[in-house]
């Protein structure tokens, strides 16, 4: 009987150990590199000034052709329309820019900064 | 989509803290009432009636904010080891900071990387690529490939084919479901035992399996791409988790069918890594049948692919044979020929992908040909929107049965392996 008493105090002594060395195991501290990396940011640049009014003045619309030159084209010509029914006197110029949406087009750039006042640039996603 | 353009755009792109407005999606595609309903809606960003916001931004006298220039705030800082802490909070960690697939990773110890590192003769201060997409300029060191490649279980060995594909990090993609491939050829196939024999596509093969995968993390840490910071597919892709990795049979080509590698001028010594983009694949799904042969099922779903010009076979060397055999393609060229020559598609469903709207309509609206040509056809002609030299040939498989695929990736030019031994 004592034997027998003195295996289960023996196997309950290994279990409490097994335990505390498992914790022990698990909350060990490791240090590990790091797979990011420090992303320098861009300089910042100012926004150009805005105009006092747009009364008229000349704002352009540019599509820049994502998904297709029809895709947002219409949202521009909802925009027109949005501007003749509640602002008559500004004068909107509705283009697709020429290319495909990451292809440069400076003659368009040219144009709006001598013929316009204002540019909205879209639509992305 | 619009935290990417306020906060990344502006620290990373173009450094302007530019006023947007928010039109909701999806805008291709939708009835005229529905941009009529966007337009006389909210803006999604400042929750206020779309087009006085629009009016307030043009007219607004500038913040003091909005008028500095000058140069950029420090970055945050990326220390090269991470805090210490328990393997089951670190694992948490690199999945909260998106750094995985949500498989389980190898933690990067400082010993483990040291180990990959033996991998390559390169410092780990050598600068593999500066990352500046999708904005930023982060500069991918040996060090940072090494961290990546134990993250994903690669042995040292690998080192060289993984610092090759690290110079495509980040990995292509898109609002659309892009995806990507990764293309093995010459001896380095054999070296690090990668499987280009039966079940190639498979899950059956160390090398393939983590050297796709180590594109997927890379791209996820070095690359920053982040689901809703930097990447907003709708649909994403599941072959992002293995990026197609394949390696070409090239000892069971025909007699004059070459290796990718060699025929895009490497040597067959060499070894090289080549990097596709696409969306889709098809599968032939059975063997091949005398009374319609492969290369007239292969034209027949290439028709349904042929969006942005670019397409590659992937087929059996037991098609292959049989093509050369019975059907006279001697060559890799004489295949691509004969698909370019005969798969056609009508200029409506050529322009009804939206990449292609995308990327060929405003060239064709600006008179640069094919595309202009195509425009003044009636939208069921039809038209042969393949170019033989954009449609590679691959020769994959055990040799079991007589199957295929078709795919819409566009591969590149191969990539030296042996400069990163």
């Amino acid at each position: 009987m004592k034997r027998i008493f003195m295996s289960v105090r023996l196997l309950l002594l290994v279990a409490v150990l097994a335990l505390i060395s498992n914790t022990l195991y698990c909350s060990e501290k490791i240090t590990v590199m790091n797979p990011a990396i420090a992303n320098p940011m861009v300089d910042r640049v100012a926004l150009t000034e805005r105009l006092d009014s747009l009364d008229g003045k000349t704002v352009y619309l540019v599509d820049i052709n994502w998904g297709g030159p029809d895709a947002a084209y219409g949202v521009f010509e909802e925009m027109k329309i949005w501007f003749n029914e509640n602002m008559p006197k500004v004068n909107v110029v509705v283009k697709r820019k020429a290319g495909s949406y990451m292809a440069d087009d400076p003659a368009l750039w040219k144009e709006i900064g001598e013929k316009g006042n204002a540019a909205l640039i879209g639509v992305s996603g | 989509m619009m935290k990417y353009a306020v906060e990344y755009n502006l620290t990373n792109v173009t450094g302007m803290p530019i006023r947007y407005i928010g039109i909701p999606f999806p805008v291709a595609g939708q009835p005229r009432e529905v941009h009529k309903r966007y337009v006389r809606g909210n803006d999604m960003l400042s929750g206020k009636p779309m087009m006085p916001t629009v009016v307030e931004h043009l007219t607004k006298p500038l913040t003091k904010d909005e008028k500095y220039t000058g140069p950029a705030p420090a970055p945050t800082p990326e220390p090269r080891f991470l805090p210490p802490d328990t393997e089951e909070n670190l694992q948490r960690l690199f999945k909260d900071k998106d750094w995985t697939d949500y498989n389980p990773i190898i933690l990067p110890t400082e010993e483990r990387v040291r180990a990959m590192l033996e991998g390559t003769s390169h410092a780990p201060d050598k600068v593999v690529k500066i990352i500046d997409w999708p904005g930023g300029k982060r500069e991918f060191t040996v060090e940072k490939v090494a961290i990546c490649a134990v993250m994903v279980g690669a042995k040292p060995e690998y080192m060289p084919l993984i610092l090759a594909v690290a110079t495509q990090v980040p990995f292509g993609n898109s609002t659309s479901s892009m995806a990507n491939m990764i293309l093995v050829n010459g001896p380095i196939r054999d070296e690090l035992g990668m499987n280009y024999k039966g079940n190639a596509m498979g899950p059956h093969n160390e090398v393939n399996s983590v050297v796709g995968r180590s594109l997927t993390i890379m791209s996820k840490t070095a690359g920053n791409i982040h689901h809703g910071v930097t990447t907003f597919s709708t649909l994403g892709s599941n072959l992002q988790y293995n990026n197609l990795c394949i390696a070409e049979n090239e000892e069971a080509l025909p007699q004059g069918w070459q290796p990718y590698h060699v025929k895009n001028k490497f040597k067959p010594n060499d070894s090289t890594v080549s990097f596709g983009t696409g969306w889709t694949y098809i599968s032939s799904v059975g063997e091949a049948q005398k009374s319609y042969p492969s290369h007239l099922l292969m034209r027949d779903y290439m028709r349904s692919l042929a969006a942005i010009g670019g397409a590659t076979v992937i087929m059996d060397p037991t098609v292959a044979e049989l093509l050369k055999a019975d059907y006279n393609m001697n060559t890799k060229d004489d295949l691509s020929k004969y698909l370019a020559d005969n798969v056609e598609k009508t200029v409506d469903s050529f322009f009804g992908n939206g990449v292609a709207a995308t990327m060929y309509m405003p060239m064709a609206r600006q008179g640069i040909p094919p595309y202009s040509d195509y425009l003044k056809l009636p939208g069921d002609t039809l038209i042969k929107p393949l170019n033989a030299r954009s449609i590679s040939i691959l020769v994959v498989g055990g040799g079991i049965q007589t199957t295929w695929f078709v795919t819409d990736f566009g591969l590149g030019r191969p990539v030296s392996i042996d400069a990163w031994r």
